[in-house]
């Protein structure tokens, strides 16, 4: 203490914040691109005036009262959103899983890999609706068809996020496999799978609740179920009806959501437990 | 539970030769799971009407619309070039004001920046609600209110950005390192100030990760919600599908996918500089 009393010290300098003009420069070109965006957009912004009296009109039909009597088309609607979530689910489960190990590197060859991910690639990129339209032709206008619109859509995104957790496991028990002779499949069974697997059942799960929203948007096109029960009362100006399938979807996804939660929280803790952030 | 019984009584009966140790056994537990996932996907099955033979009954005909669809017609595509920008300004423009919207309220839904259980609880009920909604939902209702364009998908687009964002930044703030709040607050910063000072920079990466990703998703989305009116590529596809123009339609995919895989592409790179 008194040798820091007799010989005072500057105090060292702040350190400098470091500046990247690679950042400067993005945010620049963010912020270019967002003002323009606003610039060039054709929206009259005048209407955003009269939005909230409009909108308070609008929640007054649908909500108070909501037309309880449409109780029961509206939650069978919901069940049918529900149910072609949850075979879609299943079919794109049983696709991308042997799928996403020939993707991963070191699984499988190099020439196997590529291409399955550039399908991945592609079928991410497109939204199901128009894969729905686009598998329309061969399967009718039928639930089914949405289903086999979101079997698909969850092969390119489970196919993804599988080979990423494959190959993010620890190297470790692979060469242990790997030491003791195991061929490719003993590799994967014990060497992979064991740790990828909570990952891998926690990524079904939340490929189970996007699917569960993406199905609303399969009625639209005639697929049946949210989106059908929608555009029918939306065209007739049915507000009341809107606003009963507006509070069965929530509360069956809030509850779909949380018996997910419960489940993932099952899986990778060990404990039955509904998940932190829904509470 | 199981497990762990199991492993105990291992212990026990064997404390000099500590073997290989038991296996702990789930049988029942699995079994039980598999009879409930099956019984389930049975009653979803008859629910969608799973019916395999029309796909081969329906294929003659079907060949003919894919062997149009392997077709696109590149003379469309002046037609799709503004819808495509369209497209392109609602997703700029409702991630910007869906993720300015986001950062405060992801602040307010987490456990970890927000000390007032009462007001905790609200935003994550309401957050909750606001993710349960499905866009198509939102649009559908929006084209109502502020009529059809551009002006309802984005305010479409922004309710589903504030979902994603807000739930994926405060699960990232739940698991941050305490420290340099506790610090911050015990130097007596108020909480808003501690929150500024000491979780926004341990957040902003992560929260810009995710602002890329919600991009992304906007693409996509934005494709879809103008099915019902509000904008951007889907008033396209309606239009076309509706007649059929299959050489149409799939000269319109054909530049969803180039967009989509030019912005992911770029996204991830930045994403991988960012974290």
């Amino acid at each position: 203490m008194t040798e820091l009393k007799t010989q005072p010290r500057l105090a060292p300098a702040r350190p400098k914040k470091p500046t990247s003009m690679l950042r400067n420069a993005l945010w620049l070109f963010v912020s270019l691109v967002i003002v323009a965006a606003f610039w060039s957009v054709k929206i009259k912004w005048s209407a955003l005036g009269d939005f909230p009296t409009q909108l308070l009109k609008y929640i007054g039909l649908m909500l108070v009262p909501p037309d309880w009597s449409k109780f029961g088309e509206a939650f069978s609607a919901t069940i049918l959103s529900v149910q072609m979530a949850w075979i879609g689910t299943v079919l794109g489960i049983v696709v991308s899983l042997p799928l996403s190990f020939l993707a991963s590197r070191g699984l499988a060859p190099r020439v196997v890999n590529a291409p399955l991910r550039l399908i991945f690639a592609v079928i991410r990129a497109v939204p199901e609706v128009v894969i729905a339209i686009l598998i329309l032709s061969v399967t009718g206008l039928t639930p089914f068809t949405g289903a086999l619109a979101l079997a698909v859509g969850s092969v390119g995104t489970l196919g993804k996020w599988g080979y990423e957790a494959f190959e993010g496991v620890d190297a470790g028990p692979k060469e242990a496999v790997r030491s003791t002779g195991g061929s490719t499949l003993a590799l994967i069974r014990w060497g992979v799978w064991p740790s990828a697997a909570p990952d891998v059942f926690s990524f079904w799960l939340y490929r189970f609740e996007i699917n569960v929203r993406a199905s609303a948007i399969l009625g639209l096109i005639g697929a049946g179920g949210i989106g059908k029960m929608l555009q029918d009362n939306v065209q007739f100006r049915n507000w009341d009806a809107v606003g009963m399938l507006l509070i069965v979807v929530i509360a069956v996804t809030m509850g779909i959501d949380q018996l997910s939660g419960a489940v993932r929280n099952r899986l990778i803790h060990g404990y039955w437990r509904i998940p932190k952030a829904a509470r | 539970m199981s497990a762990g019984t199991a492993g105990k009584t291992g212990i026990q009966v064997s404390p000099a030769h500590p073997g290989r140790p038991v296996k702990p056994r789930h049988g029942a537990q699995v079994g039980a799971a598999v009879v409930v996932l099956a019984a389930i996907t049975v009653w979803a099955g008859i629910g969608v009407q799973i019916n395999i033979a029309a796909i081969w009954e329906n294929w003659s005909n079907a060949s003919g619309n894919i062997i149009q669809l392997l077709q696109p017609d590149y003379g469309f595509f002046p037609k799709v070039i503004p819808a495509l920008v369209e497209t392109l300004q609602m997703a700029v423009i409702a991630t910007a004001v869906g993720s300015a919207l986001s950062l405060p309220l992801a602040f307010l839904a987490s456990r970890a920046t927000n000390p007032r259980p009462g007001l905790l609880r609200a935003t994550r009920l309401v957050m909750n609600i606001v993710r349960a909604v499905p866009d198509i939902l939102y649009a559908a209702i929006l084209v109502a209110v502020v009529g059809v364009g551009a002006l309802s998908g984005v305010m479409a687009l922004i309710l589903f950005n504030v979902g994603i964002i807000v739930k994926l930044v405060s699960e990232a703030l739940d698991g941050e390192d305490p420290g340099a709040l506790e610090a911050a607050l015990a130097a007596g910063a108020s909480w808003p100030k501690a929150n500024r000072a000491a979780m926004l920079p341990q957040i902003l990466p992560s929260f810009a990760s995710q602002v890329l990703y919600t991009f992304e998703l906007n693409i996509r989305a934005s494709t879809v919600i103008g099915l019902v009116g509000a904008g951007g590529l889907g008033i396209l596809i309606d239009n076309v599908r509706s007649f059929f123009r299959y050489h149409e339609l799939s000269m319109i995919i054909l530049s969803i996918l180039a967009l989509v895989l030019v912005l992911e592409s770029v996204s991830s790179a930045l994403r991988r500089k960012l974290v």
